[in-house]
């Protein structure tokens, strides 16, 4: 058997969600942290705690800015991410066509 | 207990075929943010064929459309314009970067080639043009700015659909320059309109595909 390991901060549930919708959008766009909260239909809470081991791997990059006066979070895949992101999907397929 | 409570599992591994269709869920989920084509063909569509064929009815008689005829095309198009732009804010609400400049960018260009085509046609007014070459012009130089313009998007997004589209309009107003008046304004409605409803239907029908 091919030794092909799957991205451990991607490979769990809710980052993978996170991740996948994120590299759906187009290379450097970002996305209000209440859009993305609502296009995965988590808790602010979760999606924070799973954005923060994201932005600890580099996968992610968290920009706070103000609109007028209220402030907003916006979220966007890095570069690295991106790479991580398409590595494990590869990977993936890999695993499941060996499997077939 | 309720649904807000974090699952337990959304730190688990999932199923490799799970995680497949995880990320094709989640880029379907992804198209929210993106406009619909289709809805904005056949908005477009609708509008011009509702304001067009307003026009060819009342012109077709006496050769000048009746006010009520204007009033229904203005009408039309003015719901068409405020359909767009409430569903492509509505859709793209929260994205900010760079599709965000580039979709600002697109849709500005909108208004300056309008300015520029009404500053066109008043000039063709001023050089004593008639009424009949105004309207003519009017037209053809409209549908050039839409099809340009939708070639334009297409290639911006990668719509082959919409550069299409926008190929089709384009010569559908040179063809209703050469038709000539009043049966230019029967091309514009159903070459012109019955297009982009066609165009809709050939979305719809290939994204459910």
């Amino acid at each position: 058997m091919a030794e092909v390991e799957l991205d451990p901060v991607i490979h769990a549930q809710a980052r993978l969600r996170v991740v996948a919708t994120l590299a759906s959008l187009g290379a450097h766009d970002r996305i209000a942290f209440p859009r993305l909260q609502k296009l995965l239909d988590m808790t602010a809470g979760n999606l924070s705690t799973h954005l923060r081991r994201l932005e600890e791997a580099d996968y992610v990059l968290i920009t706070k800015t103000h609109e007028g006066r209220t402030p907003a979070t916006y979220v966007e895949l890095t570069l690295a991410g991106r790479l991580a992101f398409q590595t494990y999907t590869q990977s993936l397929r890999a695993l499941l066509g060996g499997a077939s | 207990m309720t649904t807000d409570e974090p699952r337990p599992d959304a730190d688990a591994a999932p199923d490799l075929a799970d995680a497949l269709a995880i990320i094709a869920a989640q880029r379907a989920r992804a198209d929210d943010t993106r406009p619909v084509g289709a809805l904005l063909f056949g908005v477009w569509g609708a509008a011009w064929l509702v304001g067009y064929g307003a026009l060819w009815l009342t012109a077709r008689d006496d050769g000048d459309a009746s006010l009520l005829a204007v009033g229904v095309a203005i009408t039309a198009g003015v719901v068409a314009l405020v359909v767009t732009i409430t569903h492509v804010l509505h859709r793209t609400r929260g994205i900010a970067g760079a599709s965000a400049r580039e979709g600002a960018l697109y849709g500005l260009a909108w208004p300056v080639a309008f300015l520029a085509q009404s500053m066109i046609v008043g000039g063709l007014s001023q050089a004593g043009a008639s009424g009949e070459v105004i309207s003519l012009a009017a037209n053809a130089i409209a549908a050039l700015v839409v099809g340009l313009l939708y070639i334009a998007g297409g290639l911006l997004w990668r719509a082959t659909s919409m550069y299409v589209l926008g190929a089709w309009m384009a010569l559908t107003g040179a063809a209703a320059a050469l038709t000539g008046f009043p049966d230019s304004y029967l091309v514009m409605a159903v070459a012109g309109g019955g297009g982009m409803l066609v165009g809709a239907l050939v979305v719809t029908v290939r994204s459910r595909g």
